[in-house]
């Protein structure tokens, strides 16, 4: 009984493929999409979805006439927006020059397909349900040597009961170009799996901010890959604090020496939320550096998983390889799993993790009521910069604030429950 | 009425007696020193006055300006004028030096009955009493504690104490770590704040901060206990024979 129903989105997703012309990547996609991962899987193991197996499903076919409901958050961005998945070029702004947004013909999707197929997250269901659904691949390009000032404000939204949704973006930045991008993520679907391709070439600098803010039922499994070439620089921040099951699985390859990468997260996770940052880090080569920080505060029946995987190769000297991660639960039915795993095969190398789950130090709060300020002040006061902290080290300074008001929603969501 | 009075306090940690019976009565106006071996139970003292959590009395009682504080929160105790300087005062990462004065200033004010101090008129107030103690602004915008060197630290206790105007002030080990110039500065800034209506006990190990800080009476506690009370004389008289005859002689 349980079986048919599951069948049933495979099936659907597989019949889903006759809606396209171009079909070869969609395919190899459909076709390797043969079940969800099972618990069994390492990666899978805190990050359950068996109940996705017994959901009534169906890829969406999006609606090109719907209106869109989440505003812009920033004066002067250039807006792109997904609705149900698809781009939607007649809501989103006109760019700049030098930069570029097509859809992928079949040709160049199917290299896109294989870039994915070729990383560490080739078994990811987002990577074979997605290639096989999706609208279209949208590609970004910014050309060499540009620095693109204007702040690039990305929204996905749509989405409906039992209907899974399916964008997916290649981002390609040229030799010594650089740009800033916030995503948002603001689905009311069931099943959401963004797929996102980062290219850094030669000297490239992308900021990119993500913030996950899906409806309460939503489950959300974000599949990211990263590819990093000589000098580049990857600074990547990721908010989650919507959906019922986020998880933002993200791998990133430093493949160019003396490239930088930042990979860092917020999860706020209250009532019966289940939050998921899964990250890899593979230094394949010499003299790069990588720093992570992974934040999480807890209430409620909510669940948190930092899995944090960090590879240094035998040929990978001189590698700085940084790695912090902190949870703080603010109730007793909260759990939280720090799961770091490195694998350091060079032997010059910097390479620090500290991983850490537990009540807010008690210490700080008496020093803080010792001073006559009460305990639930005093908790506010910890949790907050606690936030503030890593908000303002990984956020470029005008977006601080939108940020850690973000932040702030979902904290004194968990706070007013907690303290 | 004394300010601050304690009766024949019993205190266990983990199992262990660590005060065992101390009693000891400060009133307006007094400068009150303690000083006595490591291990003593002279921060225990101080922890348990401030209120923290597991430092209640087993038996006994103590009562600021004539109110029991048994039943008090350490936040409420803070806010009815009690103080405590750390010996080892906790970082707060984050935290700016500013808005946490600002706040700790503010409950107090609110508990007392006075007006909450607009952020104007506040930063206003803390530079002047900062420049007094030589705290610089910088240090003032960095998150509390972190960072700060130990003198630092300890300056930054006292800043709070003259911006809280406690009536019953606990400086335990205040003198530690300061150099001589910061000792004096750090001296005077608890000397300006003396006056006919409140009351501190220094806790300490050297005699040379009383020379600065001269206190009315100097108490001896040794294994959870007040062994012997003087005058000024008394810390001299550590300082010159050491803590051993005095604890042979009780
Ligand atoms: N949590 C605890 N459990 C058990 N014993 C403790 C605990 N905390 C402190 N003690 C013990 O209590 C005694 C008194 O410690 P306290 O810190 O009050 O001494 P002190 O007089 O302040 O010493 P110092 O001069 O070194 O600062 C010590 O023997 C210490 O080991
Ligand atoms: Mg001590």
């Amino acid at each position: 009984m349980l079986h048919n129903v599951k069948d049933n989105y495979i099936t659907s997703v597989k019949n889903h493929v006759s809606h396209f012309e171009e079909k070869s990547f969609r395919k190899l996609a459909s076709n390797d999409f043969k079940s969800w991962p099972s618990p069994r899987e390492e990666t899978w193991r805190l990050s359950r979805l068996g109940i996705l197996s017994r959901k009534e499903l169906t890829p969406i076919i999006p609606n090109f006439k719907k209106k869109f409901t989440s505003s812009s958050q920033f004066n002067g961005s250039k807006i792109i927006r997904f609705v149900d998945g698809a781009l939607r070029a007649d809501l989103s702004s006109k760019l700049p020059p030098g930069t570029s947004l097509d859809t992928l013909d079949e040709e160049d999707s199917l290299k896109c397909f294989n870039k994915f197929k070729d990383s560490n997250l080739k078994n990811h269901p987002s990577i074979n349900v997605s290639f096989s659904c999706t609208p279209s691949i949208v590609k970004l390009t910014i050309d060499k040597g540009l620095n693109i000032r204007d702040l690039f404000e990305i929204i996905y939204e749509g989405g409906d009961d039992n209907l899974s949704v399916h964008p997916a973006l290649y981002i390609e930045l040229k030799e010594n170009s650089s740009i800033t991008i916030i995503e948002r993520f603001n689905h009311l679907s069931s099943l959401i799996m963004p797929l996102q391709l980062v290219e850094l070439k030669k000297n490239a600098s992308m900021n990119s901010l993500k913030i996950f803010n899906d409806n309460q039922q939503s489950y959300n499994l974000s599949a990211n890959c990263a590819f990093l070439s000589d000098k580049s620089n990857y600074n990547s921040f990721s908010l989650i604090k919507g959906g019922l099951f986020t998880r933002s699985e993200t791998h990133a390859y430093l493949k160019g020496e003396n490239c930088n990468l930042n990979l860092n997260g917020v999860y706020l996770s209250s009532k019966n939320q289940h939050h998921d940052l899964t990250t890899a880090i593979y230094h394949d080569v010499p003299n790069c550096t990588s720093k992570q920080i992974v934040r999480g505060v807890l209430g409620g029946k909510s669940t948190g998983v930092f899995q944090g995987k960090v590879r240094v190769a035998p040929d990978a000297q001189k590698t700085d390889g940084q790695q912090m991660s902190r949870a703080i639960l603010l109730s007793e039915n909260a759990i939280a799993n720090a799961k770091p795993e490195l694998e350091i095969y060079a032997d010059d190398v910097i390479c620090a993790h500290g991983a850490t789950v537990g009540e807010i130090d008690n210490e700080q709060i008496f020093y803080l009521k010792s001073r006559g300020i009460s305990e639930k002040k005093a908790k506010q006061i910890i949790i907050t910069a606690f936030l503030k902290d890593i908000i303002n080290e990984s956020v470029e300074e005008a977006m601080q604030n939108f940020v850690f008001e973000e932040a702030e929603l979902a904290l004194s969501e968990i706070i007013s429950k907690e303290i | 009425m004394p300010l601050l009075e304690i009766k024949n306090a019993k205190l266990k940690l983990d199992n262990k007696d660590i005060l065992k019976g101390l009693s000891l009565s400060v009133n307006e106006g007094e400068v009150h020193a303690i000083m006595g071996p490591n291990g003593s139970g002279k921060s225990t003292l101080s922890y348990m006055l401030a209120g923290r959590d597991g430092y209640e009395l087993e038996s006994g009682e103590v009562f600021l300006e004539g109110q029991s504080l048994s039943e008090m929160e350490a936040d409420e105790r803070a806010r009815s004028g009690l103080f405590l300087a750390f010996q080892y005062p906790v970082e707060l990462p984050g935290v700016g030096g500013m808005s946490f004065l600002r706040e700790a200033v503010n409950s107090r004010r609110k508990f007392i009955g006075e007006e909450e101090l607009d952020h104007l008129a506040f930063v206003k107030e803390v530079r002047k009493v900062a420049s007094k103690m030589f705290v610089k602004d910088e240090m003032l915008k960095r998150a509390v504690n972190v960072g700060f060197s130990g003198g630092e630290k300890k300056r930054f206790e006292i800043l709070q104490m003259a911006m809280l105007k406690p009536t019953v002030s606990i400086l335990d080990e205040t003198d530690s770590g300061l150099d001589v110039d910061a000792l004096k500065i750090v001296s005077e800034g608890v000397n300006s704040q003396r006056n006919e209506d409140n009351a501190i006990v220094v806790i300490t190990h050297y005699q040379r901060l009383l020379d600065y800080i001269v206190p009315d009476f100097v108490h001896i506690l040794s294994d959870g206990r007040i062994i012997k009370s003087g005058g000024p004389e008394l810390a001299l008289e550590v300082e010159k024979n050491g803590y051993a005859g005095l604890i042979n002689a009780a």
